[in-house]
């Protein structure tokens, strides 16, 4: 059975031999496929899963990379609204939220959340546990790729590694990606 | 052009239908898979002389926010005919035939579709008719059923779609435009492969034993249906793996 192909509706094994994996149901003790895609065991856990071969939803795994945008500060939390899955861009996701630990922000001591992020910001992030869907930046490549001015909502530019607003001169702090404004995910 | 006298027409010649078909024989069928870019999922499909194109997005977030639901992706079904899709010009937009039809072809999808997954989403179906011959709305849920599949979207089974008529007193499956228009009756049925029926609808008359012929006559044409979407999928995918070259193992398997 494994490796072959199935599509939606297909049985894929019985559930007396397996756990029902992802792209499966199960119904009166048998395992179906739900997409279309080459059967898989994993025989660690002893589950049968399909690995889609169509353009299926994008499911958000450990360290993928994610882009979001800021919906909410608190003390030691930001709480983001994602948007989509680096690489995949066309499948938007929908109605997905996570967070980002003060601790989880960047490598050194971080005093301060406001300091490090606000309100709308676009920010790019790694997944660090997919079921709590919590998010690190950490890494340099990682953090907001575009913010705006909390005085005039104009977008801010990177100049000499702090952000300036380009109409009211107002300069902030962010936990900046080194892609920043460059629009490369 | 077929005379408009109903009483003149004869719908069999040498015990062949007008087109040369049998009674129980459907009209030939093509289906492609993934012919649209940007649609994540999409299908076309020619039944006879119905022409008809479906695009799957999503899921996605609802907008308007209010149409969603918590619990559960909603799905949205356009079923619209192009206005060259008909011998006279069709006013363009919808009416209450298509809304009708778009109602009736979501019911038809919408319980195979796992929604539970997707909550505060919505997935969008689009079918287009370019060119109408009687039996649009089974086309549309073949082709929206084969696009769905495309799109990656979890389902627990394919729907197929197929209709039985009655003209000259005797059961033929798949009407063409002629036997629809100046028939007894047109039943369309959509069905998953076990057998559940999703679809049932009747215009016109049948006796209760003839309703069940056709309703036979109709799954039996699900069936072979069935058997051409699964094709048209196998062979778009295993051609994508023959393309990246994975393990042969994986290439010859599928069945």
């Amino acid at each position: 059975m494994e490796g072959s192909f199935v599509l939606p509706g297909d049985e894929v094994g019985s559930a007396e031999e397996f756990v029902p994996g992802e792209c499966t149901y199960a119904r009166g003790g048998v395992i179906y496929a739900s997409t279309a895609g080459h059967v898989r065991i994993n025989s660690k856990v002893r589950s049968a899963y399909v690995e889609p071969k169509t353009n299926a939803p994008p499911r958000l795994c450990r360290g993928d990379i994610v882009v979001g945008e800021v919906i909410d500060l608190k003390d030691s939390l930001v709480v983001l609204s994602l948007a989509f899955k680096k690489g995949y861009e066309g499948r938007p996701l929908s109605d997905e939220e996570a967070t980002i630990h003060i601790s989880n922000v960047k490598n050194s001591y971080v005093k301060d959340l406001r300091h490090m992020f606000s309100l709308r910001d676009i920010v790019k992030a790694k997944i660090v546990d997919e079921r709590q869907m919590r998010l690190s930046t950490s890494e340099e490549d990682l953090g907001v790729i575009k913010a705006y001015c909390n005085r005039c909502m104009a977008s801010l530019q990177k100049r000499d590694g702090r952000l300036v607003c380009p109409s009211c001169g107002s300069s902030e702090n962010r936990k900046l990606s080194s892609d920043y404004g460059t629009g490369v995910i | 052009m077929i005379a408009m006298d109903e009483s003149n027409i004869s719908f069999f010649k040498d015990g062949c239908r007008l087109d040369g078909r049998k009674a129980d024989q459907l009209r030939p069928l093509k289906i492609e898979v993934g012919v649209l870019a940007r649609a994540d999922g999409s299908c076309y499909i020619e039944m006879g002389g119905n022409k008809v194109i479906a695009a799957v997005y999503g899921p996605r977030e609802v907008h308007p926010r209010h149409l969603q639901e918590v619990t559960r992706a909603i799905v949205r079904y356009r079923y619209n005919m192009a206005s060259f899709s008909v011998e006279e010009r069709k006013r363009p937009g919808p009416d209450r035939r298509s809304y009708e039809l778009s109602k009736v072809s979501r019911e038809a999808l919408e319980p195979v579709i796992l929604t539970s997954y997707f909550p505060r989403s919505v997935i969008d179906v689009f079918v287009e008719v370019l060119q109408a011959d009687a039996g649009t709305r089974t086309a549309g849920i073949n082709a929206a059923s084969v696009a769905l599949a495309d799109a990656g979207i979890p389902m627990k089974s394919l729907i197929s779609s197929c209709a039985a008529g009655k003209v000259a007193d005797t059961i033929v499956l798949d009407p063409m435009k002629e036997e629809d228009n100046f028939g007894q009756a047109d039943l369309p049925v959509a069905m998953t492969p076990n057998g559940d029926i999703t679809l049932l609808q009747m215009d016109g008359g049948l006796s209760p034993a003839e309703l069940h012929e056709a309703v036979e006559m109709a799954m039996n044409g699900c069936r072979q249906i069935y058997e051409l979407q699964r094709k048209s999928l196998v062979d778009k995918y295993s051609q994508l793996e023959s393309l990246s070259q994975v393990p042969e193992q994986e290439a010859e398997a599928c069945d």
